[in-house]
């Protein structure tokens, strides 16, 4: 194939572009792509082209035992992995009706509460890379990077922890992780302040950020829309609040909303999540210590393990949205099906390519970063 | 094929002329420095293939820092030299890799990361993933584990950079010099008629890079496939006429 | 308020005799209803219970019993909980109508069913291949595709002999597999 035989060239020179957007792009976050179509700068219509990432998780955890798909979970979301390994545990715990003990909940909330901050801090880093600001960019993913440090403490594996099992936890905390946990929730409450004036309160950020991308409080709904994008839009769900899992229903946080629905909004909600999750944080170290007891129940010999058949869909809140596992039991010991609803395959595809209409070429990475879209959930 | 030869190719700025004869003396000290300084400036083509991308971020950013070693982000592969493959290739992936890499300018270098760019990795089941990457393009360096930490990726860059500088990073040769055979691999994977939009053997001609097995049967496929020449239709000032006519 | 419409809801869908009705917990329901009636539950829990949100579509290949499982999760953000319809239709022409003029987010989980399970359906704005562009083989999450299989017969394994296991193996020692875990 030569150039000289692209189609394009055979067209009528016209104002009109029809553009690859990805999947080698530096706006694109992960791998994924849009077919734009383009009127100048103005994007006429926007189509997702997904599956640049795709494995066929739904399959492989249909051949494989149940407890070896705990390995396999965290990989359908990178930057967030901890919600999927709770989600998946959770399921396997309804079938089963195992009662996980105490200090096993508030462990995994400190997880999921830690990996939130660790997700937040990296999404407004790279939305901050979509508008020409670097230094956010590089603040944020090195004070990820100590989130990332305590993690390895806890389970030893720095993205992937794989630390839930169904039934608990894998183990216990290190000697003297709590305070060490403490110190950096120390540090990151000092950071807000810095971020505030780097880039939430940046007036270039705003200028540029304000109105992108918005979106009204029906057409959330309308379109599916969950978790911190649609609090951006004034409505104050949270599955953590309304749905509570473990033991969300002891602790005291606020659902943050922001009236706007634009890309500014959306950063704006994730900013006031940083703070509650670094409150919901000390409210776990203070009452950590006082939980005695095990950390996990005590389970059959996993590889020999077969869950009673059943069916159960259970949701957790992630730092994208509401992530769900719709899982099947036949009494084997494999999953017969599991299907994963992960938050980004309607923010990324159906989302996107309405927001991206009307909007600028250059907005439409903005967009992306804004809804904090996970491509591999989309893919699976 | 035939148009091509019309195009004047100047053999003298060529890269691999290790083999002709040098009269200069100085030569080969020039070809150290040249190698000493692509060492020291590697660029790395972004692009998150997979999610060994995620360690990538804190490589490249202040607690790691990649760019006190001369490693940077490249956004274009016409810029690039490195291109990284992070973690497992979905076959729609493996495809938009391979048209990136024919088209970056030579010399250039893979490195595979992750486990699944071995051997599959925990994915070895999947219909979806293509399992040995080697097949299907020359890899340099192999960064194994799932995912490598950002000084696993550090090391094993700092190892290409010696191979660089000693010469012995000559993998992106092979790939001219056994088209046949990874392109063999490419079509048993995607299809018969897979058509990449660079020429590599016009390419592989203007680096002195052709050997027998550079041609072979699945190239003569390529070219049976290939959609020959038409002569451009020369409509455009019509067309234009007629919008200006329609503007009015 | 909202415990006074989940008793509604609870007395309403009792009644009707075409369908099973089954409360889980307080935030839980599972309803069993015929192919052909459940747009019209779903219409009724979307228009007049504020089930708004879709939260999921999935699907189940029971090949035995040669039938498709679709279940449409609904969530009420007034009242709190989410019902999950669950039916059944032939897996052979695998048709069924679309649900996207009452919920859009359908758009997105029937392309991806379409895409997996091979289900076609009536009324979706998009039936195209989304994320398996470059496949051309069955549907791969029906229970009768073997993905290992098609993975030994497609893809070529990297050899991996290294010197410490001939050293092994020239003692008498090395792999073994079990004879159940041999393909």
């Amino acid at each position: 194939m030569r150039p000289e035989n692209y189609e394009a060239i055979k067209q009528p020179p016209s104002n009109e572009f029809e553009l690859n957007f990805g999947p080698n792009h530096p706006g694109i976050e992960g791998n994924y792509a849009f077919r734009v179509k383009l009127n100048g700068d103005e994007v006429l219509s926007a189509r997702a082209d997904a599956g640049y990432l795709h494995r066929g998780f739904e399959k492989l955890m249909e051949g494989r035992l149940w407890i070896q798909n705990i390995a396999l979970v965290p990989r359908i979301c990178v930057p967030d992995p901890v919600p999927m390994e709770v989600c998946y545990s959770l399921a396997i715990e309804e079938l089963c009706g195992l009662e996980i003990p105490e200090r096993a909940q508030w462990l995994r909330v400190m997880q999921l509460e830690m990996s939130r901050l660790a997700a937040h801090l990296f999404a407004f880093g790279g939305h901050a890379a979509t508008t020409g600001m670097y230094t956010p960019m590089f603040w944020g993913v090195a004070d990820r990077d100590l989130i990332l440090d305590r993690f390895e403490e806890l389970t030893g594996g720095r993205v992937y922890s794989i630390y839930n099992i169904p039934g608990g936890v894998r183990r216990d905390m290190p000697d003297g992780f709590l305070d060490r946990l403490g110190a950096l929730l120390d540090y990151l409450d000092s950071r807000l302040p810095d971020y505030d004036s780097l880039f939430f309160r940046n007036q270039v950020f705003i200028r540029r950020a304000r109105d992108v991308g918005a979106m009204t409080q029906e057409q959330a709904l309308k379109w599916g829309v969950t978790g911190p994008n649609l609090r951006a839009t004034g409505l104050a769900f949270d599955v953590r609040r309304d749905d509570p899992y473990l033991a969300y229903e002891k602790i005291d946080f606020d659902v943050v909303t922001q009236p706007g629905g634009d890309a500014l909004s959306r950063n704006l909600v994730r900013r006031a999540e940083l703070k509650q999750s670094i409150r919901i944080l000390r409210q776990v170290i203070k009452h950590l210590p006082s939980v005695k007891g095990a950390v996990r129940c005590p389970i059959p010999n996993p590889l020999a393990w077969n869950v009673p058949a059943g069916e159960t869909y259970t949701r957790v809140e992630s730092s994208k949205g509401e992530l769900a596992y719709y899982v099947v039991s036949n009494g084997g010991d494999k999953p017969y099906r599991v299907h994963v609803r992960g938050p980004s395959s309607m923010h990324a595809v159906q989302v996107l390519e309405k927001l991206a209409v009307g909007s600028r070429l250059e907005d439409i990475a903005q967009i992306m970063f804004s809804l904090d879209a996970c491509p591999p959930e989309v893919d699976r | 094929m035939n148009e091509l030869d019309k195009i004047p190719v100047r053999q003298e700025i060529s890269v691999a002329q290790g083999s002709v004869k040098r009269s200069n003396p100085l030569a080969n000290v020039f070809d150290e420095l040249v190698r000493f300084c692509q060492s020291r400036s590697m660029f790395m083509l972004h692009y998150c293939t997979g999610c060994g991308a995620i360690e990538l971020p804190p490589a490249m950013t202040s607690r790691f820092d990649m760019e006190r070693l001369g490693i940077q982000p490249m956004v274009t592969p016409r810029q690039a030299d490195i291109l990284l493959i992070t973690g497992y290739v979905s076959v729609k992936t493996l495809k938009r890799i391979i048209l990136t890499y024919e088209q970056m300018p030579a010399p250039k270098y893979v490195i595979g990361i992750c486990s699944c760019t071995v051997n599959g990795g925990m994915y070895w089941q999947s219909y979806a993933t293509a399992k040995v990457l080697k097949e299907y393009l020359p890899v340099d360096i192999y960064i194994a584990g799932c995912m490598p930490r950002p000084e696993a990726v550090i090391s094993g860059l700092r190892d290409l950079m010696g191979d660089i500088k000693s010469g012995s990073a000559s993998n992106w040769k092979r790939y001219f010099q056994n088209y046949d055979h990874y392109l063999g691999n490419q079509q048993k994977l995607f299809d018969e008629d897979w058509q990449t939009p660079t020429d590599i053997i016009a390419e592989a001609e203007h680096y002195g890079l052709i050997t027998d097995q550079t041609l072979g049967e699945h190239t003569a496929l390529l070219q049976k496939h290939q959609q020959p020449l038409e002569a451009l239709e020369f409509s455009l000032g019509e067309k234009r006429e007629k919008i200006r006519g329609e503007n009015q | 308020m909202s415990k006074e419409l989940n008793l509604w809801l609870d007395d309403l869908l009792k009644d009707i005799k075409i369908i099973q009705f089954k409360r889980k917990n307080s935030r839980r329901v599972r309803i069993d209803i015929a192919p052909e009636a459940l747009p019209a539950l779903l219409e009724l829990l979307q228009g007049r219970a504020s089930y708004v949100h879709l939260s999921a579509i999935s699907c189940v290949d029971w090949i035995e019993e040669n039938e498709f499982e679709l279940v449409y999760h609904v969530w009420s953000y007034e009242t709190n909980s989410l019902v999950s319809a669950h039916t059944r239709i032939s897996r052979e022409p695998g048709v069924y109508l679309s649900v996207y003029d009452l919920y859009t987010p359908a758009a997105f989980f029937e392309r991806d069913i379409h895409e997996m399970f091979g289900v076609y359906f009536e009324g979706s704005p998009d039936m195209e291949k989304f994320i398996l562009t470059e496949w051309n083989g069955p549907p791969p999450m029906r229970k009768d595709f073997d993905s290992e299989a098609f993975v030994n017969q497609t893809f070529n394994w990297e050899e991996y002999h290294p010197q410490w296991l001939k050293d092994i193996e020239a003692e008498g020692g090395g792999i073994t597999t079990r004879p159940e875990d041999v393909r």
